[in-house]
């Protein structure tokens, strides 16, 4: 924040603002973050086994390049879509949380993510250095999808503490959207903010009074995105190649490519051609803008059904919307402003860069929460209801969606057979009627309770939900007043000792790492100084004498030695000690290369 | 009595401290949240004003930096007003917590079908079951679909007659010595509210059916 007014630091090595979310993961560890590891994905596919999702590294090992790690936050193994199994490998996929696998080492998606934040930190940290101001980045406002369920929510949270962050809040995207556009204008009424982005979509309802922000209503879907639409478009590619042509990795990166290159030349010409490059030929099609819109139409039409869900449960109409701000790049697309203006019956804005007004937005947020927008105060709610399971299977809501929160409800329970001594909770979320249709949140086995007839012990567990959205739990007798001790088993995501353990696997690695990068450097300045000593005695052999000869070889013999151990010290000890002896030999060929020059010189001017 | 975390002053339940302003975890039923007298007849824009006023005083954002024992204290005094102003904000929500304060419950004795509408129903779980029965995409499923989707439109005029009786009777109801009487009007429209939600759920439901069949 500048004089009140938030602005975008560019970090990325070409002065971008946008770090791109994709990690690199070499079969040593190493970690690239953003536009190199991009860079990284596509000349160095390698396939083993028919999987093409490896990529090779030096050595011959085998790395992982992850996109888009934002879309397996909080998800269990069993909610990978086969497509990402080919894409990806993962650890055992029968576990509460995805694991990618590595090498011989796994990764959480909270763990990747670590990486976009850390890297994101160093970017901002170095920013503001170069800017005179030597700030560490210590608290951070995260954005998420605001339909986002509380495992993925606690997943972001697990990842900023994973990167050493105190993450103060989350904050729903399209809520953060509708701050960077509210705050000139203080304006009273109800706001739509439609968030269509690369993997998910967001509908929120607010209505803004003075300086409070308050959200009326919020829909979306986690899994509808403009990649759907590029990959409609890749289908139309080279579907039909998909059985009789053996499709590596790297023709559908350039197909993808080559989509989403056309799809976004299409919001401003009539049509254009599609190259894709094939081992051998490239195929060349001509997309038109008709054509694209027809392949994009049925996922807009599952975006505007969302809207039509939030408005109704807004309590309003579309007629009381009075303005449309779009968020993400997939709204870039002529067709997906013009059935938003259809639904909402106005012209959307979109003055600021889609890309970055949910960034904008949250740090107006962090300036609220600093205290320095005293007037500003945003009112969020929970996207999806929570209630527990109850006889036969049924869901039970007490925490409706759209409840504004933090919200809290207490519910009493007990037992019921006699001398019962635990209470089994199972807490959902969801809007389906069964137990089953909605997703699990946690198990919770309320007790010990003192043995008694069934239906005597009263104890009361109070659902909190906090202002970032996330499910605390507590319970108490109410015939004692004791505190009850909840065993929480989250069924996905990581439990607190899980990230424990992962902080101090980080911690172990990081100094693994560092002395396994000093080891590497210290090798290859003995490799340079031994290519480079053995280059200039052949060129320049008659420079040297016997005895020096034989120095310079006894200590390069050592050096050659070394070089192959861990002795990191040894080694540049002695890289330090031949590049003594070789000093006089080295300035001699200094000396006899001016002579030459000048000789050189002095010929020409002759001539 | 309270005892404040920031101030340590004891006082009688509140949603901020008396003393210095932080907010306070009480144990308070709605009205007393938003320092209403328990009645029935609230004013709406004076009630959302007052919960905006206490939200910017005790909501978490404020107080993101505090000491952990005054961020909790947020957090609950916060939950404890949303919780609140959305029960009373709604009429039949208010209504069935009048009712609980006073110690009666509607949904254990709401088993029976209230009288008024039970030919209504009859008819709406008869055309529902026709058209569950009815093949998909025939003559004869447009045609029910068509004619539940006229019921549709006369059980919400039905829906808001009710919610107009209740909210003409809630200013009769807060009259003293009539809690009699009042503890059974006010059961017997809620009760109707009730069903007649049931009943508009689950014709959109069927309506939502066809339509994706």
């Amino acid at each position: 924040m500048e004089a009140g007014e938030p602005r975008v630091i560019a970090i990325g090595e070409k002065g971008s603002a946008l770090l791109p979310s994709v990690v690199a993961i070499g079969p040593d560890g190493a970690i690239t973050v953003g536009e190199r590891a991009i860079e990284m994905e596509p000349h160095l596919t390698i396939e083993r086994d028919g999987q093409v999702s490896a990529v090779g590294f030096a050595g011959g090992e085998y790395g992982a390049v992850i996109r888009s790690v934002k879309r397996y936050m909080g998800l269990g193994g069993d909610e990978i879509a086969a497509e990402d199994r080919a894409r990806y490998a993962f650890a055992d996929l029968s576990g509460p949380v995805v694991r990618f696998q590595i090498g011989r080492r796994v990764f959480t998606p909270s763990q990747i993510s670590a990486e976009i934040l850390r890297d994101l930190k160093d970017g901002a940290e170095r920013a503001l250095h170069a800017a005179g101001k030597d700030e560490k980045v210590e608290r951070v406002v995260i954005t998420v999808p605001a339909y986002f369920n509380d495992g993925q929510r606690q997943a972001t949270k697990d990842a900023g503490r994973l990167a050493g962050l105190e993450v103060v809040r989350l904050v729903n995207e399209p809520t953060a959207a509708s701050l960077a556009y509210g705050l000139n204008k203080m304006a009273t009424g109800n706001v739509a903010v439609f968030d269509f982005g690369g993997g998910t979509f967001d509908i929120s309802i607010l209505s803004i009074k003075e300086g409070i922000f308050e959200v009326l209503a919020t829909n979306g879907d986690t899994h509808l995105g403009g990649d759907d639409i590029d990959r409609a478009i890749v289908d139309w590619l080279i579907g039909e190649l998909r059985d009789s042509l053996k499709l590596d990795r790297h023709v559908w990166n350039s197909a993808r490519t080559a989509a989403e290159d056309a799809k976004k030349r299409l919001s401003d010409v009539a049509g254009t051609d599609v190259v894709v490059d094939l081992p051998g030929h490239s195929i060349r099609k001509h997309l038109t803008r008709t054509a694209l819109e027809q392949m994009a139409a049925p996922f807009i039409a599952r975006t505007l059904k969302r809207c039509e869900l939030a408005v109704a449960d807004a309590r309003i109409t579309p007629a009381d919307i009075d303005a449309v701000v779009l968020v993400g790049g997939a709204t870039r697309m002529p067709l997906v402003r013009r059935r938003v203006a259809e639904v909402f019956h106005r012209e959307p804005l979109c003055s600021i860069n889609p890309d970055q007004v949910v960034a904008l937005g949250a740090a107006v947020q962090a300036s609220v929460l600093m205290g320095t927008q005293g007037d500003m105060l945003l009112l969020d709610v929970v996207p999806l209801s929570l209630g527990i399971e109850t006889m036969g299977g049924v869901m039970e809501r007490l925490i409706h969606r759209n409840t504004t929160i933090p919200t809290s409800v207490a519910e009493g329970f007990t037992t019921a057979v006699d001398n019962q001594t635990h209470v089994d909770i199972h807490v959902l979320q969801g809007e389906r009627e069964l137990a089953k249709d909605c997703r699990s949140l946690a198990r919770f086995k309320l007790g010990p309770i003192q043995a008694q007839s069934a239906g005597v012990p009263r104890i009361e567990v109070t659902f909190l939900i906090d202002a970032n959205g996330i499910l605390n739990v507590n319970a108490r007798d109410e015939r004692t007043g004791r505190e009850h001790s909840i065993d929480v088993k989250p069924s996905y995501g990581l439990t607190d000792d899980e990230i424990e353990r992962m902080l101090e696997e980080a911690i172990d690695l990081g100094e693994q790492d560092l002395e396994e990068r000093l080891l590497i450097s210290a090798r290859n300045d003995a490799e340079q100084i031994l290519g480079a000593l053995q280059k200039q005695l052949g060129e320049f052999g008659p420079l040297v004498d016997v005895g020096e000869r034989e120095r310079m070889e006894e200590v390069a013999g050592r050096l050659e030695a070394a070089r192959t151990g861990t002795d990191r010290e040894l080694i540049a000890k002695l890289v330090e000690e031949l590049n003594e002896v070789t000093t006089p030999f080295a300035e001699r060929i200094m000396d006899a290369a001016i002579k030459l020059a000048l000789e050189k010189k002095s010929v020409e001017e002759l001539s | 009595m309270i005892e404040c975390p920031s101030c340590g002053r004891r006082q009688e339940p509140l949603l901020i401290c008396a003393e210095c302003g932080s907010p306070l975890a009480a144990p308070l039923d709605c009205f007393a949240a938003l320092g209403l007298p328990r009645k029935l007849t609230i004013d709406l824009d004076a009630l959302e004003r007052r919960y905006h006023e206490l939200s910017r005083r005790i909501h978490p954002d404020r107080f993101a930096s505090s000491a952990v024992a005054v961020r909790g204290a947020s957090l609950r005094a916060t939950a404890t007003l949303t919780r609140s102003y959305r029960t009373l904000r709604d009429p039949v929500a208010r209504g069935l917590y009048w009712l609980e304060l006073n110690g009666e419950k509607l949904a254990e004795n709401n088993k029976r079908v209230p009288p008024e509408l039970a030919e209504l129903v009859f008819e709406v779980q008869e055309q529902l079951a026709e058209m569950r029965d009815a093949p998909a995409d025939s003559a004869a499923a447009r045609e029910l679909a068509s004619q539940v989707g006229a019921r549709r439109v006369q059980l919400q005029a039905r829906m808001d007659d009710a919610l107009a009786e209740l909210d003409r009777n809630f200013a009769k109801w807060d009259q003293p010595a009539q809690e009699e009487m009042l503890t059974l009007e006010l059961k017997t429209i809620l009760s109707n509210i009730a069903y007649l939600r049931t009943l508009i759920r689950d014709v959109d439901r069927a309506l939502e059916n066809a339509k994706a069949a």
